[in-house]
């Protein structure tokens, strides 16, 4: 660790992981109420379960997000974080406010937070993954404003490198498009509108801005590549992801009473979209193989590697699977959608701040890389994790894929939960996937606490 | 590092120009991008890196049609084109099995471009 204040990366990334087990311990009650429907009823009911699941995932890639920028943004620009106070309060700010919202999901019916938050002074709730009380909206917005703040002073006054500017060019947008997140119209079609700017134009938009930076710059540490090599990839890459990505929005607009030309809009820009994740993949198999040396920590890696490949898979061919209009007819909102979030979601935005914690916290914790036993443990979490994931998105798809036949497709058309009963098989299978998808995610948490022998830093050049 | 050196800059060029024609048949331009491909094999002479990666280009085309193609239709014709099961299997397996092909296509097209075959020789 090059300067001291890197080190606050540490409480975000630990608190991100803490969060990330909570999030899948409802994953899993999520797919086990899908097979025995009163399963922790009236206790935890499915709704409210869903939506602790989908809200923690956004909190903790925030955590994930923020830690990173602290740890990368410091070293990048060549000086010590504007103002380190500033990050810690912020903190426990976000960890206040995130636990707080949980804690009024689960104890007191919804529309009772509604009431408790005075929602009716500006009403915000209810909107699938913007369920947050508008209080803790505006809380995020003010841990957004200090911590876009914090570095952005230490970019202005440091060194400025492209990588630090594709990511503060990213989270500004994150902090942007978060403000749609107000406005609520009466209307439906303009409501969904605002929705999905929020929605679709972060993850198909600038997040990926802030996914391609941080994985230039792991690869960059782990294969001392040249930075110009990288610099001209994340320049086609981010042109490709806003080009594709702002008017793919479309996808979204097909059947919401919006006008019939985002057919063609959405399907053929989003069409485009899997082009910049498909540039990651290449990139990112690029600079590994033309690597200078063999970095000690091979688990950070295999993270990294194993993100630009789920992201393709995901986000690229998931995605492409369902975005042309005359397909999405058939499949919109079915477990195909499902299928594609989870896989999309893993491996893009879950893998590359797993990949940078994967990097930093052996640095930060005073080592090159952890030892061999522990990186031995973390890629067994990563194997386990992502085969499992592959897993669950397949038995999602073959859910989907039965469920539109006999709802949509067929010339005898079946009621939604006759169908829902046929396909329960797939919702056991992903069950048990899912499981399997928590036991690798506590062999990670395990693998931080591992004894076993130091790795040597070689260094060395690469022979083949 | 890498055997650069041992290559004509031409031949290096053939020889990504051929794995970016494997990866677009495999992806934009079916068939179109085959064409390409067996053009550019037919520039190249044998023991070239180009060469190598043309005919690499080939056999995972070739071996992708038939994975890909015979397999789908061999599922459809013995599951019967109006059996849900059928679909379910057919676009699962034909996703999967494409990606990994593009994937290994990937890859190949960055070796190409060191001049490395697809595995390095030890
Ligand atoms: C990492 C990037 C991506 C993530 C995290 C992601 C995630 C998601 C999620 C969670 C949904 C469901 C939203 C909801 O209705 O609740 C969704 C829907 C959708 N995504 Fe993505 N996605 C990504 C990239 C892509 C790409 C590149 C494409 C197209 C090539 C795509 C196409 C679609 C389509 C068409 C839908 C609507 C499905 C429907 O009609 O039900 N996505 N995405
Ligand atoms: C890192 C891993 C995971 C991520 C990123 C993730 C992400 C998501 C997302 C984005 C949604 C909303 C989907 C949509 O709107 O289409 C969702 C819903 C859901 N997730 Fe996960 N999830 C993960 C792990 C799991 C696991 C392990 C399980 C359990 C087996 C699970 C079960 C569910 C269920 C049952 C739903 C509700 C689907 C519905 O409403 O029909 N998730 N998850
Ligand atoms: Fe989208």
């Amino acid at each position: 660790m090059k300067y001291e204040s890197q080190g606050i990366a540490k409480m975000y990334f630990i608190a991100a992981i803490g969060l990330f087990v909570g999030q899948i311990l409802f994953g899993v009650t999520l797919g086990l109420q899908y097979v025995m429907g009163d399963f922790l009823f009236p206790a935890i009911p499915f709704n409210v379960a869903r939506m602790v699941h989908t809200n923690l995932l956004i909190v903790w890639l925030l955590f994930g997000f923020m830690g990173s920028a602290y740890y990368l943004v410091p070293e990048e620009s060549e000086r010590e974080l504007y103002a380190p106070w500033l990050a810690k309060l912020m903190f426990w700010v976000f960890l206040a406010a995130g636990v707080l919202t949980i804690l009024g999901y689960l104890l007191v019916p919804y529309a009772t937070l509604a009431e408790m938050t005075m929602n009716h002074l500006l009403p915000t709730m209810g909107r699938e993954f913007l369920e947050q009380p508008t209080i803790t909206k505006i809380g995020i917005v003010i841990v957004v404003l200090a911590f876009l703040f914090n570095i952005g002073m230490t970019i202005l006054t440091g060194k400025k490198t492209v990588i630090t500017l594709v990511l503060i060019t990213g989270l500004i947008g994150l902090a942007v498009f978060f403000l749609f997140a107000f406005y609520v119209p009466d209307n439906l079609v303009l409501d969904k509108y605002f929705w999905w700017f929020v929605v679709h134009l972060w993850v198909e938009g600038v997040w990926e801005l802030i996914m391609a930076s941080l994985l230039a710059y792991v690869l960059i540490k782990v294969t001392g590549v040249d930075r110009e090599v990288i610099e001209k990839w994340l320049y086609i890459i981010i042109a490709m992801a806003l080009i594709s990505g702002l008017l793919g929005t479309g996808h979204h607009f097909f059947w919401i009473g919006t006008p019939d030309y985002w057919q063609w809009v959405g399907s053929i820009f989003s069409a485009l979209e899997p082009i910049p994740f498909f540039m990651m993949t290449l990139f990112a198999f690029n600079v590994v193989n033309k690597r200078r040396r063999d970095h000690p920590n091979k688990a950070a890696v295999l993270w990294a590697l194993g993100t630009a490949v789920m992201a393709f898979l995901g986000a690229g061919v998931w995605g492409f699977l369902h975005t042309l209009a005359p397909v999405n007819y058939y499949t919109h909102g079915t477990q195909i959608t499902a299928a594609h979030g989870h896989m999309a979601f893993y491996g893009a935005y879950v893998m590359v701040v797993l990949t940078m914690i994967s990097y930093s916290m052996p640095i930060m914790r005073g080592q090159k890389a952890a030892n061999e036993r522990a990186q031995v443990l973390e890629m067994w979490s990563f194997w386990l994790m992502t085969v499992s994931m592959v897993f669950i998105t397949l038995f999602l798809t073959g859910a989907g894929v039965l469920q539109v036949y006999l709802q949509r497709y067929s010339e005898t058309p079946l009621p939604f939960m006759v169908v829902q009963d046929k396909i329960e098989i797939f919702y056991w299978l992903r069950e048990v996937a899912g499981l399997v998808f928590l036991i690798g995610l506590l062999l990670y948490v395990y693998s931080f606490f591992a004894k076993g022998k130091e790795v040597e830093d070689i260094g060395a050049a690469v022979t083949s | 590092m890498n055997a650069n050196n041992q290559h004509s800059k031409l031949q290096l060029k053939n020889a990504a120009n051929a794995a970016l024609a494997s990866i677009l048949n495999l992806t934009l331009l079916p068939v179109i991008g085959f064409i390409a491909l067996y053009l550019i094999y037919k520039k190249t002479t044998p023991n070239n890196i180009d060469h190598y990666h043309a005919v690499l280009g080939m056999k995972i085309n070739i071996i992708a049609a038939f994975v890909l193609f015979v397999v789908s239709g061999l599922m459809i014709l013995l599951g019967g084109f109006n059996s849900p099961w059928t679909w379910v299997y057919v676009i699962s397996y034909f996703t999967i099995v494409h990606t990994a092909f593009i994937v290994i296509a990937l890859w190949a097209l960055v070796r190409s471009w060191s001049g490395d075959k697809l595995k390095s020789n030890q």
